[in-house]
């Protein structure tokens, strides 16, 4: 079984909502991702997502792009993040981590051999942004075909009769998009959130987290009965900068969240 | 999967989930309306009451003799805001106002496609932003000002190269969270299906006036068919309606920059490979990680990193011929037709009247060629005064 599904299925038998952050691979440098990934699996984070950088960042907001184009100044490349990756394996790291990238950086690396290089390395998840349903088939047959890495299916508040499709083979959990947009909205949810999310919720035979925008517990509060988890990527991100990528407030922010999240 | 959205392997909508019903929606409104006389008869309105067309087919005489063949150019210098943008932003407003958006927004790299927008917002009294990278708005300080003379909002992209790659990322950003009642007007044949499609459905009144003013003037096609190619959206319509005569030759014409082999030059043909960019997947110029290079040439209209969908599949039938013309070359031409013809073409069709020099030293005394001329060059004059006081250009 998948990390990602073994994880959602204990955290199911817990009763527990997972918490999942985004971070930018290679920032503030390889070792510091590595560092922080460790402290986060320690502190308690349920799944990790890692950004790849890319230089056309079309669905991140000012944050998420502003981290991926340090990354690529940097010197930040995919093979240095499978190498990465790669190696906390073998240092016994175990938490589930999904590569969130955009598919220029996969049809570039080649579809086929990077599913295999993602099964090799230990990456258990892909989010792709700009990869809707329709235009996942050749990545889709690579990954059924190896069994490695799943991919994970984004859904937004405007996605309507689209959901039933999108759902039907979605493994993993299904990310619900909090607004339209970018990550990171200040603006808040889409003023239909919670109508959307349980209309998904019912449709759903996996677990169904939401992400963008989110902060802290208290904003998961009117969505609290509906959804299993939340994903906190460009807040993540900023408090890591203001705290100069700090593994110990990265590992009390996450411990925090998810203690508040179980007592909501 | 739906083979409607692709160019053979190109094309596709490479965009987020938020988006694909708000394409969906559009390529409907857009069947739509193209089959419905009204619409087609406001389009055409415009078309000639207020951008003028239709444009002469000019026939170059002195270069013509100089160079042995017969030598056309297709005026669209002579559309209003002086280049063939107009054609395409006419007909997508209409469109948008006939989807009962309220607010367009457009990409612009020189300024061009913004300053056309601008035009068409304040024509038909709808909110207008347009998104420029920091630099372009730098060097076409004199286009920013136009489009906020015309009513529109000029923002500001620092990201990146800062440049109109940027620019479009910011307003596809902007587009998904606003679809509801915003239209993003796209200005080149490229992005997500169907906006190649309409692209090019717009931009196709240039061939089809082309073929029958040079059917009036010769009695047959042309030989050879020739156009400049950034994103693709002049060479498209240029040559959408000779597509299917498989005896006329066509060629698009990439920037080459310093060169190609300088790596300095905007030739996604000549030597990108296929990628996903701005929603479509299409040969563009990228590193060995798969990041999207910046492209680079003298004229700002062809400096992007990719090309149309269709173009890619063009390319790869082999119905059309991509060559490229140096920064010179061009620079070279574009002096030689003021001298010879008494007109200044933009920077980018000077692009297809070097290539059109050279191909006419190939070609005989009685047969044809078609260029087009897609815009004027009063809006590089600075760019021209520059290169010709040795300063080399702010590109």
């Amino acid at each position: 079984m998948n990390r990602i599904e073994e994880k959602m299925a204990a955290l199911k038998g817990k009763n527990e909502k997972a918490f999942i952050t985004y971070m930018t691979a290679g920032l503030p440098d390889m070792e510091g991702t590595k560092a922080l990934i460790k402290a986060q699996e320690e502190a308690g984070t349920d799944v990790l997502e890692l950004g790849i950088p890319f230089s056309d960042p079309v669905a991140d907001g000012p944050v998420i792009q502003q981290a991926s184009y340090k990354a690529i100044c940097q010197g930040v490349t995919l093979k240095k993040i499978f190498s990465m990756m790669e190696q906390i394996r073998l240092e016994g790291v175990k938490i589930p981590i999904i590569f969130m990238m955009y598919s220029n950086t996969i049809f570039h690396y080649g579809v086929k051999a990077f599913v295999k290089k993602c099964k090799e390395a230990g990456v258990d998840g892909l989010i792709v942004p700009d990869l809707p349903f329709e235009e996942q088939k050749e990545l889709q047959d690579a990954i059924d075909k190896e069994e490695g890495a799943i991919l994970i299916q984004l859904v937004s508040p405007v996605s309507g009769k689209r959901i039933p499709m999108i759902l039907e083979k979605a493994k993993g959990f299904v990310y619900c998009v909090s607004s339209m947009g970018v990550t990171g909205q200040e603006a808040g949810f889409h003023r239909e959130i919670v109508k959307y999310l349980e209309s998904v919720k019912a449709l759903s035979p996996i677990p169904v987290m939401m992400g963008f925008g989110i902060r802290t517990p208290k904003d998961i509060v009117p969505m609290k009965h509906i959804i299993d988890g939340a994903i906190v990527g460009s807040h993540f991100i900023r408090l890591l900068e203001q705290n100069h990528y700090n593994t110990k407030a990265a590992a009390d922010y996450c411990k925090s969240f998810k203690k508040g999240m179980q007592n909501l | 999967m739906d083979r409607k959205t692709y160019y053979g392997k190109f094309g596709g909508q490479f965009v987020s989930e938020s988006l694909m019903n708000t394409l969906e929606e559009l390529d409907k409104a857009f069947e739509e309306a193209i089959k419905d006389e009204k619409f087609l008869e406001e389009y055409h309105y415009y078309l000639k009451q207020y951008v003028g067309r239709e444009t002469p087919l000019t026939f170059a005489e002195r270069l013509s003799e100089k160079y042995g063949t017969r030598i056309y150019l297709k005026r669209e210098d002579l559309n209003h805001t002086g280049a063939h943008k107009i054609n395409n932003v006419m007909g997508q407003i209409l469109l948008a106002k006939r989807m009962g958006k309220t607010k367009v927004i457009a990409e612009t790299g020189a300024g061009q496609h913004g300053v056309a927008t601008a035009t068409g917002a304040a024509l038909f009294n709808m909110e207008c932003t347009v998104y420029m990278g920091e630099e372009d708005m730098k060097r076409q300080a004199l286009n920013v000002m136009r489009m906020e003379m015309l009513g529109a909002k000029v923002e500001c992209v620092r990201f990146g190269s800062n440049t109109l790659k940027d620019a479009t990322n910011e307003a596809i950003r902007v587009w998904a969270k606003t679809a509801e009642d915003t239209f993003y007007i796209i200005g080149s044949a490229v992005g997500p299906y169907p906006y190649p499609k309409m692209v090019k459905e717009f931009q196709s009144v240039i061939s089809r006036e082309a073929k029958r003013q040079f059917y009036e003037a010769e009695h047959r096609l042309p030989d050879v068919v020739m156009a400049c190619v950034g994103g693709g959206s002049n060479s498209i319509g240029m040559f959408a309606d000779f597509i299917e005569e498989k005896g006329v030759e066509l060629i698009g014409v990439e920037a080459g920059g310093k060169g190609v082999k300088t790596g300095e030059h905007a030739a996604a043909m000549a030597l990108g490979s296929p990628g996903t960019l701005h929603g479509m997947r299409s040969y563009l110029l990228q590193d060995e990680d798969g990041n999207i290079k910046l492209a680079h040439s003298i004229s700002a209209g062809l400096d992007y990193p990719g090309v149309g969908p269709e173009h890619a599949y063009l390319k790869d039938t082999g119905r059309v011929e991509y060559v490229s013309i140096t920064d010179t070359e061009a620079m070279d031409a574009l002096l030689e037709l003021c001298k010879l013809e008494g007109i200044i073409p933009a920077v980018e069709s000077a692009h297809a009247l070097a290539y059109a020099i050279k191909k006419a030293k190939m070609m005989e005394k009685e047969e044809a060629m078609i260029v087009c001329l897609s815009g004027r060059g009063d809006k590089d004059v600075n760019t021209i005064a520059d290169y010709l006081a040795g300063k080399g250009y702010m590109n």
